[in-house]
């Protein structure tokens, strides 16, 4: 075994295998930063020139850009509300609060941070869990996405300050705009007008871009001043800073890492739903839940580290049943037929080489992205400071290239526009947009996890699957578990006020 | 003065010659010489149908004599937004497209919304590959051959991604074989319905050869059906559902979906197109998909080609039409079950 990582490391040592790693992440980079532009396209575009590269350089340059695009598109998520890709969006709930407070850099570099760490620990549990893959792919079926999916729906109320009627109103509104288009079980249209534009649904980052980019833009044009508070005159934070955060909250990492893991081995769980599930658990499990959504450092490092773990999850099942985890997985296996590499178990004992190959690369592109990721914070985290005359036009420009390229169509665009006005009335009249995203991403996974798990199971089908019973206790638990907190803790006030009352009398 | 006159008159001699060079020459060279040709792929620019364009595109506008065979994704609707698409585009050759087939004939049979072609009348210019659907079941089912599905006694249960053409298939299947049928559909992919099937939630489901083979060989899957006219080389153990089929008007409606099935991935375009440039069109993707040395690429790529031509493709659809009509009532009474 230690000869096969070996082999595998050296693999990756020629100047070929070096020099695509580095070009795969730089072009990762670029793709991340444009809104619309995800990891999967990156591969897409990058597949025809792996055609006769040794398998070493070929996944360098795959999976390096695959990985590089996770820290392109948090950084406009964190920096403009802009979301890179659908899998970014929960980095806008924490991460752009961050650099409205000139804490870009710190929430740029905690990004950074916690996608190596993830990355890194996503590759050690990579080589680990090989022998358990199988065991626990049995074990998690529907019914366990239902749950998972119910978790990330518990975060609704962190959101709903002020009215809990508000966020539920924003969640439903979510819920119905994820809808539109053609029913997952029984594809039959709903809300679609017989358009068939419609009838493919609203793409979700380009509502996305909508949602909070544009209409921040046009609550910049209306208010004046800069992305930044105003009582806030300079950037005020260091990218070490935000490197620091992430060490310091390894146990974060930890979890977010191992929940990030196996949402990548389990197909049919998207990663936008994986970064909001493991920010709910980022929010149950913090000491201070109630900044979260206010510029919470977690909630910047939760989802990151998820994410970066998500690619080591992503080629478990490739190699250990040759399923594809994802879609981005999926083009991996084309490209390892075409490098003339059968996935599949078979790889674990005749190709155990090229295995670790793998499991380095994962780890050597997640180091060296976020090497490149803090020479490039400094200079990024300039961009939101500067005047809304050039800002404006610079990122509403970037938003209408995004909604186009998201599936090149012009009505995209319109539908961004549209998106745009509704977050800005739903800002105005302090609608949780956060809440409309939850909603939005989580809705056809329940739907169609539900009637799944109700067509196999019946309807007590939680009776019947003890995992999925056992996570609805923790999900009760865990969001009880701070109403106990409180009342507690309110009850012990009282008795304290009513000592001292006494006392006085 | 002079010298800057001369200029002139030289520059509008040489455009004249180049103009005059380029219109003789068009007449005598085919309708693509030079032309900027538009290829629709109604598939998600990731997926492997956007693989094989853009590896086959080059080498079509070479054959064509084309200056460039553009890719353009329009995905959406189950390929059914593309291919709306391409129904209403000037049929002067210029765009044509490239997806699976059987998708456009079973939303049509089906009469699914959306649907706003007629496949027969498309202009069809030849197949690239046809990869066989077979039926698998999963190792805790117990279920090895396709006697022990009919045996069963229960529904079998079968896992799928919404109403494409392998749930009719299976309706169809379940039909003129006589077993009981509990279709779930939901499922995000043919991963996510092969888990269900290894993991023992559901009892089988349609993929290809290819995409099932490892977990074949690792015994968590059985391959029991083909759906082919003949029995797939792949696995040549596994009986075709033709095979099996006694019922005259049942072996009739099997052959109609085998003669969907049959038709994968292929070219087409608008209807009443151009017959001089779809004869061009036609030659060059024969030309193209019988060359060794693209086929030679395409194998190296994984991207395999079984070449069938325009006529012979035209000939399958008119024969599901013909054929198929009867399908209609079982499909949406099917749709209606699971709504």
């Amino acid at each position: 075994m230690l000869d096969a990582a070996w082999a595998g490391l050296v693999a990756l040592g020629t100047p070929t295998a070096i020099f695509f790693t580095v070009v795969g992440i730089v072009y990762g980079i670029v793709i991340g930063l444009l809104p619309g532009l995800g990891g999967i396209v990156a591969m897409a575009l990058l597949l025809p020139f792996t055609w006769g590269m040794d398998f070493a350089a070929a996944m360098s340059l795959l999976i390096g850009a695959h990985i590089a695009t996770i820290w392109g598109s948090s950084a406009t998520s964190i920096l403009f509300r802009v979301p890179g890709a659908a899998k970014s969006v929960a980095l806008i709930f924490d991460g752009y609060p961050m650099t409205q407070r000139g804490e870009a850099s710190r929430a740029l570099g905690a990004s950074a941070m916690a996608a190596v760490l993830g990355g890194v620990y996503g590759a050690i549990f990579l080589a680990i869990s090989i022998p358990i893959t199988r065991p626990v792919m049995m074990a998690l079926g529907p019914a366990e996405y239902l749950m998972l999916a119910l978790w990330g729906l518990t975060i609704i109320a962190t959101f709903s300050e002020g009215s809990l009627l508000k966020g539920m109103t924003a969640a439903c509104l979510g819920v119905l705009t994820a809808f539109i288009g053609m029913d997952v079980v029984t594809a039959t249209p709903r809300f679609t007008f017989d358009s068939v534009t419609l009838m493919d649904g609203i793409s979700f980052p380009v509502a996305m871009i909508g949602l909070f980019a544009v209409s921040e833009m046009m609550k910049l044009m209306i208010k004046g001043g800069t992305l930044i508070e105003r009582t806030v005159t300079e950037e005020n934070s260091s990218v070490w800073q935000g490197v620091r955060d992430a060490c310091s909250h390894w146990g974060l990492v930890i979890r977010s890492s191992l929940l990030g893991l196996w949402i990548g081995v389990l197909p049919g769980i998207g990663q936008s739903v994986g970064s909001i599930a493991t920010y709910a658990q980022a929010l149950r499990t913090s000491k201070h839940p109630e900044t979260f959504g206010k510029g919470n450092v977690e909630g910047v490092i939760a989802p990151d580290a998820s994410l970066g773990a998500n690619e080591g999850g992503g080629l478990l099942p490739t190699l250990a049943l040759g399923i594809p985890g994802g879609e981005g997985m999926a083009i991996l296996l084309i490209a390892f037929i075409g490098l003339g590499v059968v996935p599949g178990p078979q790889m674990l004992t005749h190709n155990l080489d090229l295995v670790y190959t793998l499991v380095w690369v994962v780890a050597i592109a997640s180091i060296v992205t976020g090497i490149f990721a803090i020479l490039l914070t400094p200079i990024l985290a300039r961009v939101p400071t500067l005047n809304p005359n050039v800002i404006v036009p610079l990122v509403l420009a970037v938003c209408v290239v995004g909604a186009y390229s998201d599936r090149q169509e012009v009505s995209d665009v319109i539908v961004a526009g549209v998106f745009g006005v509704l977050g800005y009335i739903m800002d105005k009249y302090r609608y949780s947009r956060a809440n409309f995203v939850i909603g939005m991403v989580l809705a056809l996974l329940i739907e169609r996890n539900l009637h799944i798990s109700v067509s196999l199971y019946g309807d007590w089908f939680i009776f019947q699957r003890p995992v999925a019973l056992g996570m609805l206790f923790l999900i009760i638990f865990t969001t009880a578990w701070p109403f106990y907190k409180n009342w507690k803790r309110d009850k012990e006030l009282k008795k304290v006020a009513q000592a001292e009352h006494g006392s006085a009398s | 003065m002079q010298s800057r006159a001369r200029t002139v008159l030289a520059g509008i001699a040489a455009s004249a010659v180049i103009a005059g060079a380029t219109v003789t020459g068009a007449f005598a060279q085919s309708p693509y010489e030079g032309e900027d040709v538009t290829l629709i792929i109604p598939n998600s620019p990731a997926g492997l149908m956007s693989q094989y364009a853009h590896t086959l595109a080059p080498h079509i506008a070479e054959n064509l004599g084309a200056r460039n065979v553009r890719v353009v994704n329009h995905q959406g609707g189950g390929g059914l937004k593309g291919s709306n698409i391409l129904w209403e585009s000037d049929p002067d050759g210029m765009t044509f497209a490239m997806t699976n087939v059987p998708t456009l004939l079973v939303a049509q049979l089906a009469e699914s919304p959306g649907v706003q072609f007629n496949a027969t009348d498309f202009t069809y210019l030849g197949r690239v590959q046809a990869d066989p659907r077979l039926m698998f079941t999963g190792k805790p089912s117990g279920l090895k051959t396709i006697e022990d599905v009919r045996n069963l006694d229960r529904p079998f249960v079968f896992a799928s991604q919404g109403t494409d053409e392998d749930f009719y298939t299976m309706v169809v299947l379940a039909d003129a074989l006589g077993y009981d049928l509990k279709i779930v559909t939901g499922y995000e992919g043919d991963a996510d319905t092969s888990l269900a099937v290894i993991r023992g939630d559901a009892d089988g489901h349609m993929t290809t050869w290819t995409q099932s083979a490892p977990a074949v060989e690792a015994g968590d899957k059985y391959a029991v059906l083909a759906t082919t006219f003949e029995r797939y080389e792949g696995a040549p153990d596994v009986p075709t559902a033709l095979e099996i089929i006694e019922d005259p008007k049942q072996k009739e409606n099997m052959q109609a979906i085998s003669s969907i099935l049959v038709l994968g991935r292929g070219f087409f375009g608008p209807p009443d197109m151009d017959p001089e440039a779809t004869e061009a069109l036609r030659a060059a993707i024969e030309k193209t998909l019988t060359d060794p040395e693209v086929l030679k690429e395409m194998k190296e790529k994984g991207l395999p080609v079984s070449f069938n031509s325009a006529d012979a493709q035209k000939e399958n659809v008119d024969r599901v039409f013909a054929n198929g009509k009867n399908l209609t009532p079982m499909f949406k009474e099917a749709v209606t079950k699971i709504q």
